[in-house]
């Protein structure tokens, strides 16, 4: 067992957990499941997070501190920051083409989507909105009257359900309501203690991080040795911590997991049909996401970096990727993305340190993916057909939404919600993907999470310093 | 500041530029807000750190430089409390109409009500609440609340003399490290400061704007209330110049008062033009040793220190700024919140006089003290400019004053010189 390399046990946790959760299911242990092996999952994801913070304080602090030349870092900034938004529209048009050629939406039949459409344009009536995208009016057209009694009696949502949209709805109105240069300003900390005490204000962390590391440059080496001397001691300290932690990883994968499968259904037999429901629309997106992460990156780096071994990527970034999909947090696998990149592909911390703690809270291919399929999902679902423009509004709004989008958990969904919103669809209908939702936003944040490591190789390449030796 | 002005006019009058103003404009203003806040608790936290380890090195040396902290001290306090008397008489702030007032309250905070509300409570409790909240029940809940800016001084201090009471050996790694901390946190205002003009442009335009809406006469209305905002933060200049100093060189030295002022009057002249104490000091000290006499190891002690420490006009001017904001925004403050204004005015002008560009990060701090929106330094940014060269006018006058009194009291002062000199 000592042997096996990390990332081998780490996907031996990983399925143990599965199985756990589907024997258990199988047998009725669940609440036992729930109770006792849960926990140990929520620890790890604990655990991670709070050293997160410290880690990107430090680690920035640290990189910048140790640059010659503070010009470099505006080159940097630039390149890093485009780096991400090419990524992102690459991987929105990646979704694009694969809903568009698959039509998930058009699977089921048209009965139920000539249904669904009118009680979308009754929606819209109630809400004084006008005509829907494509122009079209099924109301109106009698050839369709005789669905109409069924339609309005499926809008009734159950009250649970109305009360969880609505308050999602208020967070989506808010975001709605600002200026275009809101991100810019919140990246500004009002108290840096308060950004340092909440996770969600990660970049308002690196912010401050990044302007301390600048000014150290700029200061006589003598006045502030000691403060680099503490900063750098301390950075080494979390760094082992990340190391110390990640060797229970495995154990807490396999308690991730079967938390998880264990929350999702009672039993297998439900989480099956959980899947089998949205079946296509899940399989699209997993489609397209594997695409990104499988043959979209690897073409990337093979085009851009000379050497780069396809396996050696994979081999090196899975204990990243795996623990990604485990906590489908960027965040928490930030101090591990860290690592594998740092040692294992061999982008020195300088870079590392600048461009990965950005990219864990704007970087978010796989979010932005998921949102233009699950978009077009749902138009399709309700007989409305959006023309290529209007699928460019989307992944427009999409791409802005998921720089807005912090790195924590399902914050996709309320984007979504400011998505559907824009474009004149029923934010409501979020409600129709939300079951498969956990599942997905794991395979989401692999994506995220290797687009982050891409990006750094790339960066570290176009500065001459990336070391592929070791 | 004028550009901003003249911009924010010309957008009331072309309405279709307002919304551009308030969308890309006015963010560049909230940002300079935010840095200086993002800046506060750091910079007060190391500044004071280093300051009290510093400070307690002088007061321990010698019995004079108890003697002349002491003396800074109570003038600072004296001069605030004139501010806060004087704002209080002449109510600037409500020279606004009622229409602007409540559109000001509207603006800055959505839950006036709610603050209205709180200062009721503060009322009722005892005057002495600022002391009792003083006292930190955990430094890293205090540290993450801007409002709470007096329990982050108050720990500092303590932690500054604790560190004084610690063998050299064992605290001169924190010493060392704290100091790095606040070469680097001064740079970071400095940074701050840069964008300082583009800052207060954004701010002064979107205030024009939001205020105003689409008639400039309302515009008008606020430039008359900032006159009156002038006249009163010179006004209680005036009475530091010539009812405090003279009392105080009365009481304790036989030097004449228009003696004083003749041979000060260039170094008064200087600080006017340039608005830095720091600049002018070399012309202090010339003027204090050569023409009233003051012996060179006093001034050259005292001199110095309060070119850093005591800044008598500036802490005046801030107590004025903070009530008129409160006025504006039609804020009633209780007795214990002005009280309150003295404690943090004065404990953050010790700490972080020394620091370029600190007036600013420490009227935010102040302001955030007692709940008055910060984004209200926006009302008082026209005549800053002005107001900066007489307050550094009072704080040289002050510092004369007391290196006089300081050498009037330890027997240092040169008669023959003061006779013989004062009127070259």
């Amino acid at each position: 067992m000592k042997k096996l390399p990390l990332h081998t046990k780490i996907v031996i946790g990983l399925v143990l957990g599965t199985i756990w959760a589907f024997a258990s299911s199988y047998l009725g242990w669940n609440e036992f499941t729930i109770d006792w092996i849960d926990p140990f999952g929520t620890i790890f994801i604990r655990l991670l997070k709070f050293i997160a913070v410290p880690l990107v304080l430090f680690s920035i602090i640290n990189g910048i501190s140790g640059l010659s030349d503070v010009s470099s870092l505006g080159r940097l900034g630039a390149k890093t920051v485009s780096a991400y938004m090419i990524t992102t529209f690459l991987a929105i048009g990646v979704g694009l083409l694969f809903v568009n050629v698959v039509k998930p939406g058009s699977h089921i039949d048209d009965t139920q989507r000539i249904k669904n459409r009118l009680s979308y344009e009754i929606w819209l009536q109630d809400n004084n909105m006008g005509l829907s995208q494509d122009g079209q009016s099924f109301l109106s057209d009698p050839e369709y009257s005789k669905y109409l009694t069924d339609a309005q009696a499926e809008r009734e949502m159950s009250e649970e359900e109305r009360h969880n949209l609505e308050d999602k709805m208020a967070k989506a109105e808010e975001t709605k309501d600002s200026s275009p240069l809101k991100f810019v300003v919140d990246m500004v900390p009002e108290n840096i203690i308060l950004s340092i005490s909440n996770n969600q204000l990660m970049l308002q962390v690196i912010f401050f991080a990044i302007f301390f590391g600048v000014t150290i440059v700029l200061l006589p080496k003598n006045t502030v040795a000691p403060v680099v001397a503490f900063v750098e001691s301390v950075n080494s300290v979390f760094l082992k911590m990340v190391d110390i932690v990640m060797k229970a990883a495995p154990f807490f994968v396999f308690a991730l997991l079967a938390g998880v499968v264990a929350k999702m259904a009672d039993t297998p037999s439900e989480v099956f049909e959980i899947f089998l429901g949205l079946g296509s629309y899940s399989l699209t997106l997993l489609g397209g996401l594997f695409f990104v992460i499988f043959i979209m990156y690897p073409l990337i780096l093979k085009l851009l970096v000379k050497g780069f071994s396809y396996k050696d990527f994979f081999k090196k970034m899975s204990p990243a990727q795996f623990l990604a999909f485990s906590t489908s947090s960027s965040a928490a696998t930030l101090p591990v993305t860290m690592e594998c990149v740092e040692k294992g592909l061999g982008v020195p911390k300088k870079i590392s340190s600048f461009v990965l703690p950005i990219g864990a809270t704007v970087n978010m291919d796989g979010t932005s993916l998921h949102q233009a399929v699950a978009v077009i999902f749902m138009a399709q679902l309700h007989f409305i057909d959006l023309t290529i423009g209007q699928q460019l509004t989307i992944v427009l709004t999409a791409s802005l939404a998921s720089i807005g989008a912090a790195a924590v958990p399902s914050a996709g969904l309320i984007m979504m919600i400011v998505v559907l919103q824009s474009v004149g669809l029923n934010p409501a209908w979020v409600a129709i993907i939300f079951p498969v939702d956990r599942f997905l936003d794991m395979c989401r944040t692999v994506t995220n999470v290797t687009g982050d490591a891409t990006v750094a190789t790339l960066i570290a390449k176009s500065e001459g310093e990336l070391h592929t030796e070791n | 500041m004028a550009l901003g002005l003249g911009f924010g006019m010309l957008c009331i009058q072309f309405p279709s530029m307002s919304g551009f103003t308030i969308d890309y404009i006015k963010p560049i203003g909230t940002i300079f807000i935010r840095g200086l806040k993002m800046i506060a608790v750091p910079l007060v936290l190391a500044s004071l750190i280093i300051g009290v380890a510093n400070i307690g090195d002088i007061s321990k040396l010698t019995r004079m430089g108890g003697k002349t902290l002491l003396i800074f001290i109570v003038t600072t306090i004296i001069s605030i409390t004139i501010g806060l008397s004087i704002v209080a008489i002449v109510k600037p702030g409500h020279k606004l109409p009622e229409a602007t007032r409540t559109n000001l309250m509207e603006l800055y905070n959505s839950n006036a009500a709610g603050k209205i509300d709180f200062a009721e409570q503060v009322k009722t409790r005892g005057p002495l609440q600022p002391l009792v909240d003083m006292v930190p029940d955990n430094i890293f809940m205090a540290a993450t609340n801007n409002g709470a800016m007096l329990q982050v001084v108050f720990f500092a201090i303590i932690i500054g003399i604790a560190m004084l009471h610690v063998p050299k050996e064992t605290n001169a790694p924190v010493i060392a490290f704290f100091n790095g901390f606040n070469d680097i946190i001064i740079k970071v205002v400095g940074f701050i400061m840069l964008i300082a003009p583009y800052g207060v442009f954004a701010l002064i335009a979107s205030l024009m704007i939001e205020i105003a809406g689409d008639d400039p006469s309302k515009a008008w209305e606020l430039l008359y209330a900032l006159l009156w905002y002038s006249m009163t933060v010179i006004g209680g200049m005036l009475v530091m110049m010539l009812v405090v100093y003279p009392l105080l060189l009365k009481s304790f030295t036989k030097i004449n008062v228009l003696d004083f002022f003749k041979g000060m009057r260039p170094a008064m002249l200087l600080g006017f033009s340039t608005s830095s104490s720091t600049a002018t000091l070399p012309v202090t000290m010339e003027r204090v040793e050569k023409h009233l006499g003051v012996s060179e190891e006093v001034s050259s002690f005292v001199l110095p220190l309060g070119a850093t420490i005591n800044m008598n006009g500036t802490s005046l001017y801030q107590g004025v700024s903070a009530i008129f904001i409160a006025q504006a925004l039609g804020l009633d403050l209780s007795l214990s919140s002005q009280l309150m204004i003295v404690l943090t005015a004065t404990l953050a002008a010790v700490g972080t006089a020394g620091v370029p560009g600190a007036g600013l990060v420490m009227l935010v701090i102040v302001l955030e003290a007692v709940g008055i929106p910060a984004a209200g330094i926006a009302l008082i940014m026209a005549p800053e400019r002005i107001l900066d060269m007489v307050r550094t006018m009072i704080n040289i006058s002050g510092d004369a004053t007391v290196s006089v009194v300081v050498a009037a009291t330890e027997n240092a002062i040169d008669e023959e010189v003061l006779k013989e000199h004062v009127n070259d």
